[in-house]
């Protein structure tokens, strides 16, 4: 019996990633991560700070509106963040915005991803995907990240990304540490699965599957072999609350249904 | 001295073809549109596009053969997909692409703004966006031997902004609202910086709230009173953005011709902003966008 949707498994999953008293932020598009922060928000983490847009702090948004990146999300803040001088500085410090949300094109075994171009030449591109924006930067300045995928294909799940826009493991192994650079991708949230890093190789693994999905499922659907030990656990379903609040007082409008493609 | 001037004045005094036009624009938000209206009617051509996040403005001046680079983070409508004739432009390599993550874009304007040969960031190492780049360079830090990536300034040659209010003198308010880097550090590395405005009011009316003044006269070279002047994008408090006209624009992006036949209905044949916002749905459509 399914009694919630793949969105709200999702948000679920994401929203038991951020502790109480965390620091998140949020870009554009992200409808799957805002209702997240909210949701944790009014559940388990009710001291999460959120910058909404990167921008308003602490805001109160009446609904996840049709725009991560207008100003119905920022609704209410208690300020707003100067984006040059304030929220880059913060983020920059390396105290706070420790955790990020990243959604991309394509994603690769190590966790590296891919927003800027598909195929082989940057200048003549097959396809111009939008843009860095800040996930280069997210991706080197230590963070953690948590990457969310509602599309899990062998298209967006791919064995070598064609452009690094945001930095993951690399290469794999020790690659990142040797450049440098701390944190990094900690967990692959999917509309199939969650998948985490192997700690030695950083390649990534099978954590869980949703329920009512095979682990077959997931390997047909990933564009290279994830790696799979031992028995593979049910993800945890989001509870009854978690989707009541989801639908009723989050996301009336359906906007991460919308962003999930769940009819 | 009064700065203020005709749409048509500040573009024809203030961009030379081949220029760097900084322009403020979030996705969907705050875009000084009739700027980039005027831009297509004086047939700019080989200009530079620098913004954070560009939407339908990249997408139209990619569309009319205006600019022949981007420099910025990101392009894109957002909820409205991605700018498909901005797309077409750099696949075909009419438009190259200077793609910056959003502290190298910061420290490239900020060293502009400084006087200083570049900034430096930690962002980007690890990615591919650097040695695609000869604005960006890998070095060590000669403090303690860290390495970072040195973001060589830019000076755009002109900033277009648009605000709530401005004096003739040019000094220009903002409401309280979010404020990004294009207000933030655009306007103060650009040689020459153009505002557009809601309204033009009398100096006193800046007196009651000089804290909503976020550029200075002394450093704006014209401004425009143009009202609903960032339309279709928005412009908090006083409107939304048009979400019926990014869809037609989005349904028509595809075809060249039928993106062409968009440009001559609401960019060409309109004479001035009173035609323009009759034509894109007169008052009916602006009571509808003021209901934010």
């Amino acid at each position: 019996m399914t009694d919630y949707t793949v969105d709200e498994i999702m948000c679920a999953t994401l929203a038991a990633q951020f502790a109480d008293g965390d620091e998140v932020c949020n870009g554009m598009a992200s409808f799957i991560p805002v209702a997240a922060i909210m949701l944790a928000r009014m559940t388990t983490a009710p001291d999460l700070v959120w910058l909404a847009g990167a921008a308003g702090v602490d805001p109160r948004p009446d609904r996840v509106p049709a725009s991560t990146l207008e100003s119905p999300l920022w609704r209410d803040s208690v300020m707003y963040l100067e984006q040059y001088s304030d929220f880059w500085h913060y983020a920059q410090s390396g105290r706070h915005l420790q955790t990020f949300c990243v959604g991309a094109a394509q994603l690769d075994r190590y966790g590296n991803a891919n927003n800027s171009v598909i195929g082989d030449d940057y200048h003549r591109p097959k396809v111009r995907l939008p843009g860095t924006a800040g996930l280069a930067d997210m991706g080197a300045l230590g963070k953690r990240l948590l990457y969310w995928n509602p599309n899990h294909s062998a298209r967006s799940l791919v064995e070598k990304v064609d452009f690094v826009s945001c930095p993951g493991y690399l290469g794999g192994g020790d690659e990142r540490e040797r450049l440098g650079l701390g944190g990094g991708p900690e967990l692959v949230v999917t509309n199939l699965a969650v998948l985490d890093f192997e700690p030695q190789s950083h390649h990534l693994r099978l954590r869980s599957v949703h329920p009512g999905v095979t682990v077959e499922q997931v390997l047909q659907s990933t564009g290279f072999e994830l790696i799979v030990q031992g028995d593979v656990p049910e993800t945890v379903k989001p509870t009854p609350e978690q989707v009541r609040l989801l639908r009723e007082v989050i996301d009336p409008d359906g906007m991460c249904k919308r962003e999930a493609g769940v009819k | 001295m009064s700065k203020v001037a005709s749409i048509e004045e500040a573009v024809q005094a203030h961009v030379n073809d081949g220029d760097v036009v900084a322009l403020q624009n979030m996705a969907t938000q705050a875009a000084p549109m009739a700027l980039v209206r005027e831009l297509i009617r004086q047939e700019k051509r080989d200009l530079g596009l620098v913004c954070l996040v560009g939407g339908m403005a990249v997408d139209w001046l990619s569309a009319a053969g205006v600019i022949d680079r981007f420099i910025g983070a990101a392009v894109s409508m957002e909820q409205f997909g991605l700018c498909n004739q901005y797309r077409k432009a750099v696949e075909s390599g009419r438009v190259r692409v200077e793609e910056l993550s959003e502290t190298a874009l910061n420290a490239r304007l900020g060293a502009g703004a400084r006087n200083l040969p570049f900034l430096p960031t930690r962002g980007m190492l690890g990615s591919d966006l650097i040695d695609i780049n000869p604005n960006l360079v890998r070095f060590q830090d000669p403090f303690y031997g860290e390495t970072l990536v040195a973001c060589r300034a830019l000076v755009p040659d002109v900033a277009f902004v648009h605000g709530h209010r401005a004096d003739e003198r040019g000094n220009v308010q903002i409401e309280p609202t979010v404020r990004w880097p294009d207000l933030g550090i655009f306007p103060k590395a650009a040689k020459k910086v153009v505002v557009t405005v809601e309204e033009i009011v009398d100096s006193e009316v800046l007196r009651r709230n000089p804290d909503r003044t976020v550029l200075p006269g002394f450093a704006v070279d014209a401004v425009v009173e143009v009202p609903y002047g960032a339309h279709p994008t928005s412009f908090f408090p006083n409107y939304g953005y048009d979400t019926r006209f990014h869809l037609d624009w989005v349904k028509v992006a595809r075809d060249d011709e039928a993106a062409a036949g968009f440009l001559r209905t609401y960019v060409t044949e309109p004479e001035g902003q009173a035609a323009y916002l009759e034509a894109v749905g007169g008052a009916e459509r602006l009571i509808e966008l003021t209901r934010v």
